[in-house]
């Protein structure tokens, strides 16, 4: 298991190194911070000061070097945009996101998996037909247009939730529906054909024949076996919430966590927080799908990690 | 029984009365979030529309713009050509016990200008050279060269604490001589003030600012409607209706058209006529804007701006004398390329989009080139070599309400936007920025507004309105400068 664990650091390490070169190299090309950042009148001699003061107009090659051996220090500069340290802004910011992010994936999990069993007893009952419904929507529904929807529903007509911003639990509850939704519908599917499958198989047959409870059949025995193919699910979606879709939901919200930091730096052309955002974000992949792959290895010990 | 009965009524109504109600706390939603709340440092909205509020300037202007006295105590002298003295009303304290002193002002004029700072502000303040307090109450700012303009630049200036603002603390909670004092800043959710009650204009009617900070317009007019907020900025004109008050003013923004003077199809006055008359500008600013927009007076100026010619008004409708026009240049079917970006202004996009309908209907082949701000940029900057584009839209801004600002910018052939290189336009625009005598400034820039216009130098085009929702109980006059003094609002 641990020579397992420390293969999979290196590779971790080799997608982390890559991910910073390649940040570095396509954030020197969306434009000239200097540029956007002064306001139109400034002179060329107030940009070319600017432009020294952020050190900017040293060589590209000269610029990675020192970004490389800052990172590995965990220096990430000072951001462009807000003047101060990049890292500052990201510990600001992260627990924000990783809040939404986990509420998020733990209210999709929730809704799926009793769902997903409910329409897997009955196939083509109403409850299947519903999550059908509900699955296709929440696939095909925008999460931008879905935010928006959800701050009209719920804030303006009904008025039982505040629009945006953060606060207290009841700010969480849209964003993190806004979130879930999608992810939900996806488990849902998962979880209704795995289980389908299990119901079928012949242990589940002879443990109803020796007279077994049924919530025991289904909950501890045949869910059990149908964990890998939902946690793999569970954990893809896990991840691309955290590294894409909050920055459109925490947008729509006004959720002050690393996605809207991400927009905001992408518009105001600031390089050095979004250099490390990204990497920031590339971490938290690595870490996760590392998780993933030491729960897959104790839930099931025969799942081989690589071809032999 | 009964003084139980009494308690429970006033338990009811304390738990049910929204907390606002009693106290006249207000909340306001802006834009975007101040990058630092150090009031030299960056050029910032978001900055100002807090900070507006918690420092005092020596000069102001009143609602439409003009000109009038802030802490100063009388209108500044011009001592030598290069020297301007202010004397300071007496008796202002800091909100820390510093007091607000000719020292304080000199204090703050070195700091600007310090590169240490390497303030984002300099290019308004860029003929500052120093200053030095004279007596407690009189200083003397001097300039590399003679500015008329240091009046109304000190409007823009605000007035910081000697000692409180060399403490690193001060660009996160700043300490200030205005009506509200900050309390404290919730890093991306909210910053929070409070009504200084002894403050020497009287305690204001707001006891207490929160301001949030919404970048989606749609969530920003969301909490405006539900009932979360008082007062929300850039309201687009399709939602003033929705909206429980609206409040509209012009602002100080002006679209419009640079055309190139030196080459290409524009180089011929008539050519550059004729893509003035063949606008529509009253369909521009009763359709596409709602009628939250004015016509321009052929002039890139406001009424309250220095320099404001009142003879000259804007190019007519008369899209036959426009192919008249073209006909004459021989350019009837020519090729017309029009840059701009998306997204930057308020309906940049759409006016472009406009703009190119209107000289296709008079025969021209228009070529419009949206791009992305940064590759627009580009494209705007006059750079040595390379192409100038026929015509390139932007929005105009002028935060000091002076010709300066913007015909440095897009008339004279140095600015950094201009599309000419008209001698005249470079001697007339630098003898009238550093011109003492107010007459003949005036005079210089009504020639060249004059000029300008017959020689349809740029598309005039439109001033627009800023927009602002409201609550039922706020009451506000909105600014032409679109500033948000909060000791100027009250509630029901």
């Amino acid at each position: 298991m641990s020579r397992f664990v420390i293969n999979r650091l290196w590779q971790g390490v080799i997608v982390v190194l890559s991910v910073v070169v390649v940040v570095f190299i396509l954030t020197r090309l969306i434009g000239d911070p200097v540029r956007v950042m002064l306001p139109l009148e400034a002179t060329a001699e107030q940009r070319a000061a600017f432009e020294a003061q952020l050190g900017l107009d040293r060589p590209i090659f000269e610029q990675f070097l020192t970004y490389v051996r800052d990172v590995a220090v965990l220096d990430f500069g000072e951001s462009l945009w807000q003047r101060r340290p990049v890292l500052e802004i990201i510990i600001e910011r992260a627990p924000a996101t990783l809040v939404l992010t986990f509420a998020a994936i733990a209210l999709a999990v929730t809704l799926a998996v009793p769902l997903g069993v409910i329409a897997a007893l009955r196939p083509e009952g109403i409850v299947d037909r519903i999550v059908v419904v509900i699955s296709l929507l929440g696939l095909s529904i925008p999460q931008f247009w879905l935010g928006l929807l959800f701050i009209v529903l719920f804030s303006l007509t009904l008025g039982w939730l505040p629009t945006s911003g953060a606060g207290g639990l009841d700010h969480l509850v849209l964003p993190a529906l806004t979130l879930a939704l999608p992810a939900m519908t996806r488990l849902v599917m998962v979880v209704r054909s795995t289980m389908i499958d299990e119901l079928n198989a012949q242990y589940v047959k002879v443990l109803r024949a020796k007279g077994m409870l049924p919530w025991r059949v289904i909950g501890v025995h045949a869910l059990r076996n149908s964990a890998v193919p939902i946690l793999t699910i569970a954990g893809w979606e896990l991840i691309r919430i955290v590294s894409g879709y909050t920055v459109v939901v925490e947008t729509v919200f006004a959720w002050p966590g690393l996605g809207l930091t991400a927009i905001q730096a992408i518009e105001r052309q600031d390089l050095i927080l979004l250099q490390a955002i990204v990497f920031v974000t590339a971490i938290m992949v690595v870490v996760l799908n590392l998780l993933l792959d030491i729960v897959y290895k104790a839930i099931d010990p025969r799942i081989e990690m690589s071809a032999k | 029984m009964r003084s139980q009965f009494i308690s429970w009524c006033v338990a009811a109504i304390v738990a049910i009365t929204p907390m606002a109600a009693w106290a006249n706390d207000i909340t306001i939603v802006i834009g975007s979030e101040p990058t630092t709340l150090d009031p030299h440092a960056a050029d910032d909205g978001g900055e100002k529309a807090v900070n507006d509020n918690v420092f005092d300037t020596l000069m102001v202007r009143d609602t439409e713009g003009n000109l009038g006295l802030g802490i100063a105590s009388a209108w500044p002298t011009q001592i030598d050509p290069n020297t301007w003295e202010f004397t300071i009303e007496p008796g202002i304290t800091f909100h820390n016990g510093e007091p607000l002193n000719a020292e304080a002002v000199a204090f703050s004029v070195e700091r600007m200008i310090d590169p240490e700072l390497n303030s984002e502000q300099l290019s308004y303040f860029s003929t500052l050279s120093g200053a030095q307090a004279i007596d407690d109450l009189t200083v003397q700012i001097t300039t590399s060269g003679p500015d008329p303009i240091l009046p109304a630049r000190m409007y823009y200036f605000m007035i910081v604490p000697p000692e409180a603002s060399q403490s690193e603390d001060f660009a996160q909670a700043p300490i200030g001589s205005g009506p509200y004092r900050f309390v404290s800043w919730d890093r991306g959710n909210q910053i929070v003030l409070e009504a200084d009650p002894d403050y020497r204009g009287g305690a204001p009617d707001i006891t207490g600012v929160t301001y949030r900070f919404i970048e989606e317009s749609g969530t920003r007019l969301s909490t405006l409607l539900a009932g979360e907020v008082d007062l929300v900025t850039n309201l687009l004109p399709e939602f003033m209706g929705q909206v429980p008050q609206a409040a509209s003013m012009r602002s100080l923004e002006h679209p419009m058209v640079l055309l190139n003077h030196d080459g290409g199809i524009t180089a011929d006055t008539r050519v550059r006529q004729a893509l003035n008359y063949a606008i529509d500008k009253e369909a521009l600013a009763s359709a596409l804007f709602e009628g939250q927009a004015q016509v321009e007076a052929g002039q890139l100026l406001g009424p309250t701006y220095f320099g404001y010619n009142e003879d000259i008004s804007a190019y007519p409708y008369d899209p036959d004398r426009a192919r008249e026009l073209l006909a004459e240049a021989g350019a009837s079917d020519g090729q017309i390329t029009l840059v701009s970006t998306s997204g930057r202004w308020l309906k940049d996009r759409e006016l472009t989009e406009v703009i190119g309908g209107y000289w296709s209907a008079i025969g021209l082949d228009v070529d419009v080139q949206i791009y992305e701000f940064d590759e627009y940029l580009q494209r705007l900057f006059r750079s040595e070599d390379g192409q100038r584009s026929d015509a390139i839209f932007i929005v105009s801004g002028n935060e000091l309400l002076d010709a300066d600002r913007s015909f440095s910018a897009y008339l004279a052939p140095s600015g950094f936007g201009a599309s000419n290189s008209i001698p005249q336009m470079e001697e007339w625009i630098t003898a009238a920025r550093t011109e003492i005598d107010l007459d003949q400034r005036q005079a210089i820039y009504e020639e060249v507004v004059e000029y300008a216009h017959e020689e349809a130098l740029l598309t005039f085009l439109l001033n627009i309105n800023n927009i602002w929702g409201m609550s039922e109980r706020l009451s506000w006059e909105p600014r032409v400068d679109g500033k948000l003094f909060v000791s100027t609002m009250s509630v029901e």
